[in-house]
């Protein structure tokens, strides 16, 4: 096995040995946001969401737990190294930064996807679900949406310095992005235009109407346009965190 | 042949020079010393080698540029940091393996236990590395630079905090890796474990190289330095001619401090001339700790 793998599997046994915060948290959580917000909102007034309240919820939670966790995956691994030291013993290894880079990366899309998959066995029942709409869809925006917060959570470990600056970065700006994503309500249901307008700038969106397309076909975004938007973030985000890491700002002196 | 070679390497933080024009090289096989106080710069050097710090100049590990030939140059080198650092998901035994795995090493199971065993680290094998002691930590941390069996080995400070039964077994075991081939460069705030392990003395200060020199040369290069007599008389009877030269005196033991070895022999005349008997004569050459400061004073 090349280093490049040794050190994805190292990352993945990392969250792994965690399950209750890693796994069963996250499960936890969506189950309770789907019993609370479902029951309340399933037959309310001006919810409008074009399904039964619970089956469009069912994606939104989904992707809020592969979003969070994908990013909580690469930035608490890198930023616990850090403090830990232990960061010398990777960067003195024989990787390559497009390795180190990639094998963190790969791990956050891993862990996203693994939550993503426990939370939706835990709340699927909650909606109306039948066999997804397309699978190919519903793979894409898993793989990339975990790719961007992956790629994010990567950017936040190597700029923080401190647990703090980590803190302040996933309190103020990822999980606003992420829980104003059209997670629990359709954004084209927001009355101002002004901030229905800011709500469609948030990169977010485009992952989880994506993810709900695949999964029971709904419309709030244009998929195509979705697709590409997405892609083409990943595309820039990793990028950006590649250059970072070569650069060893943060972790090199 | 060199297995590392060091050219023009600087290094600046801010306005700050940690490291300035350090040019030195390192035959395959050798284990040298490097030392230099708190400060001087030994461990921005080895992490410039270790390719965790940026700096300017060439530095080749076993032929390979630690910039360019960045994966080559890392497979042929083992470092032990200065910090203690640790994985807390992983217990010993994994943290071994997976440093292996790093390093492309794989079905090494019995190396990794008698490094295990020769670490002291056994008993410890699955024990979460978050509850080893200081000592254990940092003898994890040897473990780890040996699993892929470096030709070169850099330890920096590797004993601090390690007791002194353990310490003796480690320099054994280093010993022997350096009999082997093993090429061993060497930071350590115990100048005795220094003179006894080291052939060769490279000191840094502020930054600069301010010699490099076999450890015989490095020691003969300063016979001028005073030497130290003990001399233990009966009843404690000694010379007033001799006061001047009085360092210490514990009962009836004398420390003499002698400029050169030729006031020995004036010394002995004076005890002669008063009939005293001497019960015991110790003379101290310079060691290297004698050495090492006086460099420092210059």
């Amino acid at each position: 096995m090349s280093p490049f793998f040794v050190l994805i599997r190292k990352e993945t046994y990392r969250f792994l040995t965690v399950p209750v915060q890693t796994i069963f948290g996250p499960m936890v959580t969506a189950f309770l946001y789907q019993l609370i917000f479902g029951s309340q909102f399933q037959h309310a007034q001006g919810s409008n969401v074009g399904f039964e309240y619970n089956t469009f919820l069912v994606p939104g939670l989904v992707m809020l737990q592969v979003l969070s966790n994908s990013f909580a995956n690469s930035s608490s691994s890198i930023i616990q190294s850090k403090y830990t030291g232990n960061l010398v013993f990777i960067l003195m290894a024989p990787l390559t930064a497009i390795e180190l880079y990639g094998a963190y990366l790969i791990s956050s899309i891993i862990r996203g996807i693994l939550s993503g998959m426990a939370v939706f066995i835990c709340i699927a029942w909650f909606g109306n679900l039948t066999w997804p709409h397309s699978w190919a869809t519903v793979c894409y925006f898993l793989i990339f949406g975990s790719a961007i917060t992956g790629g994010l959570g990567v950017i936040a470990g190597i700029l923080s310095t401190k647990f703090d600056h980590l803190a302040a970065s996933q309190t103020f700006v990822f999980t606003p992005l992420v829980y104003l994503a059209g997670v629990f309500y359709n954004v084209d249901n927001i009355k101002i235009p002004s901030l229905q307008i800011i709500a469609k700038l948030d990169p977010f969106l485009y992952v989880v109407d994506g993810f709900r397309h695949g999964l029971i076909h709904s419309f709030n975004s244009d998929v195509v346009f979705s697709i590409w938007f997405v892609g083409l973030f990943a595309v820039l985000i990793n990028f950006i965190g590649y250059l970072l890491m070569r650069s060893g700002v943060n972790m090199k002196h | 042949m060199y297995i590392l070679e060091i050219e023009n390497v600087s290094k600046v933080y801010g306005t700050f020079s940690a490291l300035e024009n350090i040019s030195f090289k390192i035959d395959a096989g050798d284990f040298v010393g490097l030392l230099g106080v708190n400060g001087a710069g030994k461990t921005t050097l080895i992490s410039a080698i270790s390719g965790i710090n940026h700096f300017s100049g060439t530095i080749k590990v076993a032929g390979y540029d630690v910039i360019t030939q960045e994966k080559l140059a890392k497979l042929s080198l083992g470092v032990v940091p200065q910090e203690i650092a640790f994985d807390p998901f992983l217990n010993v035994y994994q943290t071994l393996k997976f440093q292996s795995g790093l390093y492309g090493v794989q079905k090494n199971k019995e190396w990794i236990y008698e490094i295990m065993e020769r670490m002291y680290l056994s008993d410890k094998a699955n024990v979460k590395t978050k509850a080893l002691s200081g000592g254990m930590k940092r003898r994890l941390m040897v473990a780890q630079a040996l699993v892929h069996k470096p030709q070169v080995l850099i330890l920096d400070e590797p004993t601090a905090g390690v007791d002194v039964e353990i310490r003796k077994n480690l320099w054994d075991f280093i010993k022997e890796l350096n009999k082997k081939g093993h090429t061993i460069l060497l930071t350590s705030h115990y100048l005795d474990e220094v003179e006894e392990l080291c052939h060769k003395i490279i000191m840094i200060d502020k930054g600069k190289l301010v010699t490099q020199k076999t450890k015989a040369d490095f020691i003969s290069a300063n016979e001028q330095l005073p030497t130290i007599v003990e001399i233990e008389t009966q009843d404690g009877k000694f010379s007033d001619n001799l006061q001047s030269m009085i360092v210490n005196r514990i009962d009836n033991t004398y420390q003499l401090r002698l400029e050169n070895n030729d006031q020995l022999l004036f010394v002995l005349n004076c005890l002669n001339a008063i009939e005293a008997k001497i019960l015991n004569l110790n003379l101290n050459k310079p060691n290297l700790e004698d050495v090492f400061i006086s460099y420092l004073k210059r």
